[in-house]
Order: C-alpha cells, then structure tokens, then sequence
C-alpha cells in the first residue's frame, strides 16, 4: 500500500519537529519536514500531501502571542491550507500547533476563518511541564481519538494553554458537537470546560495541548514498572488514527 | 586611554592603575611579560591588541590556577605540582586510558561512544556562569545556558543537544542576612535564575531534566550556577581542521556592546561597583537558528571547522580556530546590534548566540542559501590565510597584529602557596533525636531535601520525546528520580533503536568543610550510584568535574583544591572512570554590609553519565508492589560529618565515614547484573537526609507503604540508629526484588553487603524497628506532605 504522505510544518523555533515526525514514521505514513518558508518560496505545496501536523515548539519565540506570527505567515497562503482541511484531509496541531490553529481561525471551525478564541497565558501565569488525566470524549467526531479508552494519560509543557472564548455560542456549539473531545480531569491551566483539545465538524482537524508523541510508547511515562511492558501507549493511537483514516 | 601611547615606559604601579582602569584583571607578572613582549618589537600595543592578551590570558580562558604550579604544605610536608590539573584530572584520563573515549579534554566538550554499532558519540560539558548570575541572575542564567549549549553545538563539527542539566546553588531562604548595598537577595536570585533557565531551555527545545539545587549560607552573595549539555555527533564528525584559504564566517546573532569583559570579570571578586554591563542578553530563538543551520550544513558538509563564541566573542573563536593558520579579519563586515561600539569592542564583546564556521569558498554560496531558508544571519568576517599572523582591522585602522604563538604561549605562571586546613573532627557518639519520625517530618522538610517539583515543572524536562528517567517519577509524577535517562530518538531517527543514555550528578560541600578529599569520593560515589539506580552500565562511566572555589590567593582555599583533586584522581582510577572534560571557577567570594567574608565552600560538582543499553529497563526509584522484598545494598559506617540531620540538630558528631571504593565499585557490579537480570523493581540511592528519607521517598513516590526491621542492616561496628537512619555514609542504595526473582537475586549478590529490610505494603504507612523496638511509624501521605514544599 502507498504510504500516506505527511507534512510536518516547521518554521523558526518549532521545536517538537522531529519527534512528530518520528511518530509519523513508526505509524506508516511517509513525513516530511517542511519550512514555512519553502512554502512561501513555492519549493513544496501543501495540497500535495494526505496528512498535515502543525508540532510544538516556540515558532518565532512566542512574539506577539503564541502561535501568531507563524498564523500570519500562513495568510497568504490560506486559500490551500483551507481547500486541505476541506477536503477533509487529516491536520493535527500539538501545542503550539494547536495556538497557530486557533490564531489562524481553522479552530474553532467557522466559515470566514476568524479567530473566535484563545490559548491564554495559564492562571498560575508561568510555563508548566507535568502530566495530566485527560478524559476522552467518545461522542465526538474526532478522528484522533477513536479507540482510546475513557481516561488517558499525556504530558503538557506551555505557558499559554488556557482556552477561551469570547463568545457563549461558539462554547455551545463545541460542546453540542462534541468537539472538544478531551477534556482535563483536573484543570492545569483554567481553561474554560476543562478544555484541552477540539476538533472541527468533520473531526479531521484537531488542535490539543498535550503531547501525544511524548507518550507513545509505555517508557516514555513516569509510573510504569521497571520491567518492559506493552510497548505502544495512548500517543501513539492518535497518529495511527491518522493514517488509517487516509487509507 | 593615553596610557597606552606610552605603554612601553610605564612603571609596575602605573599599569597596575591602567589595568585596573581597563579591567583586564592582569596580574603584575603577566603585565610586566606584555610589556616585554612589545618593548621587543619596538612599538606600543595597540588598545585590541592588550584587550585580546587579557582575554586569553584571563582565568576563564587559561585556567591559570589549576593548571598552574603549586606547592601544597601537609604539616612538615610539602608536595610540589608544576600543573596540579594534569597531574590529577587528566592523569586519571591518560592512566585508564579507556577505548570508548573518543575526545578528551581538548574540545569543546568530551566525546564517548553510544549506542550499539559505534555509529554515534555523546558529547558532554558542564561550565558555571556565577558571577553574572550574582549581578543579573535571569540574564546570567539565560547566557549560561546559551553558552554550553553552543560548547555542544561547537565541538565537532557539531553535536546535537539533547539534554540539559543544571545545579544550582543559592543562600539560604529561610534566614535574615543584611545584605552589602547593591547585593541582591538569595530568593530574587533563585527565582531569576530559575525563570532564565526556564526560558532558554525551553524556547531552544532541549529538556531540562537533570541536576539539583542546594541551599547554604556560603553562597549569599556568590551563588553557583553549573549548566550542562549533551548532545550526540555521528563519529565521523569529530574531527575538525580549518584548511588555509577557507573563510570565516560568524552566523546567529549579532555583535554589541553586551558582554564586555566578561572573561577578565570572572577573574577577580565580586566587588560593590560591580555593574551588569559584563552580563550578555540572552536570545534562545537566534540559537535555535544556529541550531537548526548547523545541524543541516554539517551532514552536507558544507563547513571545515566550528567553534562558539563564548568568553572573549571573536578574539577567543577565531584565535582558538585560527591557532595554527592565523586569522585575517576584517571587523566592518560584522553585523552590529549597536553602531556605538569601538573596533576593539566588537573584537571581544561577547554578544550570545554566535558561532564561528570554516567555510571552504566553494560552499558559501551552498551555505548562504540554507541560512537565508531558516531566516538565520550570517557575515563573513575575513580568511585563515596560514601564514599564522592575527592580523585583524576596522576600515584603515589596524586592531590587532601580533603572532598567533605569543597569544598561546607565554604565559607567566607564579607557583601558588597551599596548605591543609586544620578541622576540629569529633568522633564521639551522637545524641539522639527525641522522636525519631519527628526527626525525619523535618529532614523531609529540609531545604536541601525537599521537593523541587515547583520548579522541575517549570521546565520543559520531556522535549523530543525522550526523557524515559525523568526528575519526576512514580505513580503520581512527583517522586525525585536519581538520574535522568535519555533515549536520543530525535538525534538518531530510529525508534526500534533503544539505546540510551543516563546522567546523574555528586555534589557534596558539607562534607567538602570537613575533609575535601572524601568529598570528591563522596561525589564521584554518588555520581555513579545515581546512574546504577536508573539501571545504568557503570563499567562505562565518564565523568566531568567542575570546580568552584573562593579566592586562589588564600592557601587555606587552595589546600582544598589539591586534597579534593587528590580525590578526584583516586576515585576515578577505582570507579574506572575517566575525566572527559571539564572546568573550574575561583574568586567566588564576596563581603557582606559588614565587611564580613563571605567565602563559597570549595564546591564540586561531579556529572557523570554512562550507556543505558535498553531503555525500556530504565529502573525508577518508586516502590511498585506490594509484598516485595525491600533490600538495604551497601555497609552503614559511622560518623554524622556533613549530613543534612547534623544542621537541623547537633549530635556533636562530625566524623566523615571513609569510602571504601574498592568494595563499592564490587558491590556496584553485582547490583549491575540484577537489574539486568530483571530483579529489581525500584532503586534509589541513600543521600541527603540518610536511610529514612530514601526510604520515605520510595514509598510516597509509589502510594504504597511498607514494614521494615533494620536489624539486618550490613554496619560498621558501634552504629548508633541514629547514625543508620539519618547518617550519610555513601555508598549505599535502597533496592526493592522482586519477589518472583528474589533467590535469583540473592544469587547475584552473595557474600556482598546487601540485607533484606522489610517489605513493601498496601497500608500507607512507613513503620521502621530494629530489633523488636520500634523505631517510628509514619502516615506516608503525612510524609509526603512535609516534603512536598513549593520552593518557588
């Protein structure tokens, strides 16, 4: 079967690039990193790939607010960027990657692609790193998270994750479509309903917080036993999800 | 500076004053051999010229002190060494002479081999930036942090970094001190340390997950900042030549008035006029630039030799890359953050994020398209020309003109005068805690104790997806792992690939007060048993020192330096474990309001790290299940010296327990074998705050409790309980078998010191007896409350 083609978008300071890409890789799909700019450039074009992660870091150092010089790198190119998601072609953005989705206005989804909400600065106002519950919402769309148990475990690591909305009906409309499909069982950052992930309708494109590639495999989280275990664990079905999907 | 027009004919007290006035911390000898140098070639120095010899020839760059003669006084004794650094630290390197170590001492960082096909090695460095943290702590955080990882990315061809580490060392925050004008206090240093450290690391994308923090009076006004880094480099890349006709090249940031004279200001005391203009402006994301070009020119091959601009900026770079080939720079064509700047100052200034490249002519152009695709600047500054002539100009005005072998030899050396400082050691029976579970309540509590979590979760530990020993583990992550495990998937690309690696830390100046030679076995010890206790191979430990100490002008101060390097050279060649790099910091000592000394404690920090083959079977220090066996691993000698316990209350005890090494490095071997063998559920090493805190930590750190009787215990004759449960002997670890693997444990083990203790239990208590008397009984959430203080 033809691998699934992935583009792992990086810029200045996109810093979890390589593990997104390695994750990628280990799924089945065929990733590639490329650099906003050789998309401005026209070296690479977005619609000529099945898959799309937008990885954490601090692209352009968090200026301005996180996530937002590399949305107004994308402007000009938003006319792909939309047709890709449209098509409902696979995007999942990680942290950082989930504030350029929200910057951009892809998430939460609407037609004039506005930007209806935010990941603000945390209540205890600085950057923590540390491993939360995450509860996972069954009813939604999500494509990301079919299959996960309940509850599951990941790690955070930003200081600017509480996710807000100016407007009560976009909060109503994420929770009557079951878009945020997972949820902190106990709230690290203020966010508003324990928010931590949403989706668009189709549940093809997906924003969180938490790092599903830094629980992939069981070693990789702090509590397991001293003895070899299963190897795959909850990140890991978030990037399988995607492929299958595209197959 | 007319002065300098007539260098030549000045007196030694008038360049004292011009020295003094230019802040070059030149001492009265190396002024006098600068003026020899010149009267010879009969015209005056030029301003570059003598800043670019302070530069060189500062203690930070030359390391003068420890690498320089001293003749050490033992009673009627006296010893000689013509280079105390070679004669203990590196001769342990050149005795063992171990075949995985790739480079020592002669870069950036050391090199050792990793992984399994020798495809890969691992570059390791640690260095302090203290004095700029004690005038500017988040800028001197941030610029340490910064300035390793470029040692990193500049050794080789370039190494990437996967792993930082940091110690620290901060006054107390619990004491009144009345602070000399201009001081800063312990707690608004600590935290603009810690914001720094939090902010670089995480904006470059390296985990921060190694290290420590320990608090003690000697620190007030000169807190120690140690930051280190490791990164891996494909073996083929090690080596590096710059060939005549290539051009050098300065990519990242730009140069500005920031940072003069930082060099020659950490060669001298901290005075009240200190300013912060010698402290550099820290920017992770021009870093992160440089990171991210270099990795991608490296495997193109598109460069002959790196190497960071760190203390002296371009003079140090360039001089260092162009030893052998001279240099030709022209300094107009350096990109400027700042047009008010001297020729000279951009020369030397020490602006951050800059790293020097050898670039054949041919690949510039290649070069220049990959910066200008990751929006990194870049200018060419000129050519080694191999003629081995400095020539460096601004426009028509010459700067520097000098041969590259008077910077790089020729330095004058005084012998230094040491002598063993004399220590009242009480040996007598220590007094007893009332109440030994209330004993412990406080010990958890200590600062030097307890939890660091409100700070480690300020740092981004876990970026790249690798840190498999993390600082904080068990069931609830929270619980403090010994070493830090790094499986390098973002260096490496292969998952399937397991190899990994550990790197724990030794660090003991209470012991150091009272016997510096057992503090470097001490720290080494426990350096080591930190890696074994997250399932380490410790056959195969590299280690690095780093030396913080007071003045070098008081013998007392070093005396100790040659007792603890003394150490350093035994315990090495018993561990088997040899020095790869390393660094030293003096003249860390500084005067209160009162005019009282304030004198560091000779401080050494031992990083160690060594090959985790799986790190599937990374071993954590929480107890798993309830049943297992609990084992105490290691004899218990007597002597309360240096221990958390003997601060909160006095026993009149302060004997420092001798490290038998010998039978450690034995007992080590074996404890290898069982995890390996699978027999070992949780490990953890017995440090500060002895036996009960480990065993407090296992217990909380896993939610499970467990019953022990200590009367088992492996001791020296006459143990007191005292001394068993809150005494720091080293060489000792908390092991929990399970139970399954238990005779195949006991197997592994027979006739070595190790002793069943108890067993872990389902009932969240910790209760502890010896003999049928009970000790104490303790809640384990009532523990774990003590110790889980917010720091910050």
């Amino acid at each position: 079967m033809k691998k699934p083609r992935a583009i792992i978008l990086r810029g200045t300071a996109t810093n979890c690039d390589i593990e997104t890409f390695n994750s990628f890789k280990y799924v089945g799909a065929q990733p590639e990193l490329v650099h906003i700019n050789q998309l401005l450039a026209g070296e690479k074009k977005v619609l000529d790939y099945d898959l799309m992660a937008f990885p954490g870091g601090f692209s352009y150092g968090d200026d301005i607010s996180a996530g937002k010089i590399y949305a107004v790198k994308m402007a000009r190119l938003s006319k792909d960027f939309k047709k890709f998601i449209k098509g409902r072609r696979p995007v999942i953005g990680i942290c950082n990657g989930f504030q350029i989705l929200v910057k951009t206005g892809f998430l939460p989804e609407n037609r004039a692609n506005a930007q209806l909400s935010t990941l603000y600065t945390n209540d205890c106002g600085h950057f923590i790193a540390k491993w939360t519950r995450l509860k996972v919402n069954r009813r939604s769309p999500c494509i990301f998270t079919k299959g996960l148990p309940d509850e599951i475990e990941l790690p955070i690591a930003h200081g600017e994750g509480k996710f807000i909305v100016e407007d009560r009906e976009v909060l109503s409309a994420i929770t009557a479509g079951d878009l945020h499909a997972l949820t902190y069982a106990e709230n690290p950052n203020g966010s508003m309903l324990d928010i931590a992930g949403i989706c668009s309708r189709s549940g093809t494109c997906f924003g969180l917080m938490p790092h599903p590639e830094r629980n992939f495999f069981s070693w990789q989280n702090p509590g397991r036993s001293g003895a070899v275990r299963g190897a795959e664990a909850a990140g890991f079905q978030f990037f399988k999800n995607a492929v299958d999907y595209v197959r | 500076m007319n002065e300098l027009a007539e260098f030549n004919s000045l007196n030694p007290k008038q360049l004292e004053a011009l020295d003094k006035a230019a802040g070059w911390s030149l001492n009265a000898a190396e002024l006098a051999e600068v003026q020899r140098q010149f009267r010879k070639t009969d015209r005056q120095p030029t301003r570059g010229e003598l800043e670019t010899i302070a530069q060189t020839w500062s203690e930070h760059c030359k390391h003068k002190t420890f690498s320089g003669p001293v003749a050490y006084r033992d009673g009627p004794r006296t010893k000689k060494y013509k280079n105390l650094f070679k004669e203990t630290i590196v001769k342990a390197t050149k005795t063992l002479n171990r075949s995985w170590c790739l480079s020592v001492f002669k870069d950036n960082a050391g090199i050792v081999e990793f992984g399994k096909d020798g495809k890969w090695g691992l570059a390791f460095k640690a260095e302090t930036h203290n004095h700029p943290c004690a005038v500017e702590p988040y800028g001197g955080a941030e610029t340490g942090v910064g300035g390793v990882i470029r040692d990193i990315l500049g050794v080789g061809l370039g190494a990437k970094p996967v792993l930082n580490t940091d110690t620290l060392c901060f006054g107390r925050l619990d004491r009144k001190y009345r602070l000399p004008k201009n001081a800063l206090g312990p707690e608004r240093v600590m935290r603009g340390v810690v914001e720094g450290v939090r902010d670089y690391g995480n904006r470059i994308g390296i985990p921060t997950a190694a290290g420590g923090i320990y608090f003690d009076d000697g620190y007030l006004l000169n807190p120690l900042v140690y930051v280190g880094c490791a990164g891996l480099i494909p073996v083929d890349k090690i080596k590096k030549s710059v060939v005549p006709g290539d051009l050098i090249v300065s990519i990242g940031g730009r140069t500005g008035r920031d940072g003069i004279h930082g060099a020659t200001f950490s060669s001298a005391n901290i005075e009240e006029e200190t300013g912060s203009s010698a402290v550099q402006i820290g920017h992770a994301v021009n870093e992160k630039k440089a990171l991210d070009v270099l990795m991608r020119a490296r495997d193109l091959g598109l460069y002959n030799a790196v190497t960071d601009c760190g203390a002296g900026g371009f003079s140090s770079a360039i001089g260092e890359l162009g030893s052998e080939t001279g240099a030709r720079v022209r300094l107009e064509k350096a990109l400027l953050k700042d047009t008010r700047i001297e020729p000279w100052e951009i020369w030397v200034s020490e602006s951050q994020e800059r790293m020097i490249l050898s670039v054949p002519k041919s690949k510039l152009k290649r070069l220049a398209a990959l910066l200008g695709a990751e929006n990194c600047e870049y200018c060419v500054l000129g050519e080694f020309p191999g003629d081995g002539r400095l020539l460096v100009t601004h426009g028509d005005a010459l700067v520097v003109d000098v041969p590259m072998a008077f910077l790089h030899g020729g330095v004058p050396n005084l012998e230094k005068p040491a002598v063993k400082r004399s220590v009242k050691v009480s040996g007598k029976t220590p007094v007893a805690p009332k109440d030994f579970g209330k004993a412990l309540e406080a010990l958890l509590a200590h600062p030097n104790v307890c939890s660091r979590h409100s700070i480690i979760t300020q740092y981004d530990h876990e970026v790249q997806g690798g840190t498999v020993g993390k600082p904080l583990q068990g069931r609830f992550g929270d619980g403090p792992g010994d070493a830090a495990v790094i499986w390098p998937q973002t260096a490496t690309l292969d998952l399937k690939d397991y190899s990994g690696f550990a790197v724990g830390h030794g660090f003991a100046p209470a012991v150091g007060r009272l016997d510096p030679y057992q503090m470097a076995l001490h720290s080494i010890d426990e350096a080591v048993r930190n890696l074994l206790a997250a399932g380490a191979d410790v056959s195969r430990v590299a280690i690095l020192d780093n030396f913080c100490a007071a003045s070098p002008r008081d013998p007392e101060v070093m005396g100790d330096l040659v007792q603890a390097a003394e150490g350093c050279l035994d315990a090495a060649l018993a561990y088997g474990a040899p020095f790869i790099s390393g660094k030293d910091s003096f003249y860390n000592q500084s005067r209160d309001a009162d005019g009282k000394e304030y004198p560091i404690p000779l401080s050494l920090l031992i990083s160690a790290t060594a090959p985790v083959e799986d790190v599937r079977r990374t071993v954590t220090i929480n107890f798993k299940e309830a049943g297992n066996p609990v084992y105490l691993a290691g004899v218990s000698l007597r002597g309360m010296g240096g221990s958390v316990y003997n601060e909160l209350a006095d026993t009149g005890n302060n004997a420092v327990a001798g490290l038998d090494m010998k039978a450690a490095v034995k007992l080590y071997a074996a404890l290898a074998r069982a995890m390996k063998a699978g027999c070992v559920a949780a490990a953890h090493d017995v440090s500060q705050g002895g036996l009960a805190v480990t065993l407090a930590e296992m217990a909380f750190s896993g939610g499970l409790g467990a019953e022990l009787d200590l009367s088992a215990a492996v001791r020296e004759k006459g143990l007191t309980v005292t001394e068993l449960l809150f005494g720091e002997s080293p060489a000792r670890l908390v092991l929990e078998v399970t139970k399954e693997r238990e005779t195949e444990f006991l197997k592994i083990v027979k006739g070595l010191p190790a002793a069943e203790i108890g067993y872990v239990k389902e009932e969240p208590e910790l209760s502890a007896a010896e003999g049928g008397g009970q000790l104490f009984s303790a809640c384990i959430e009532k523990l774990k409350t003590c110790w889980k203080k917010e720091l910050i």
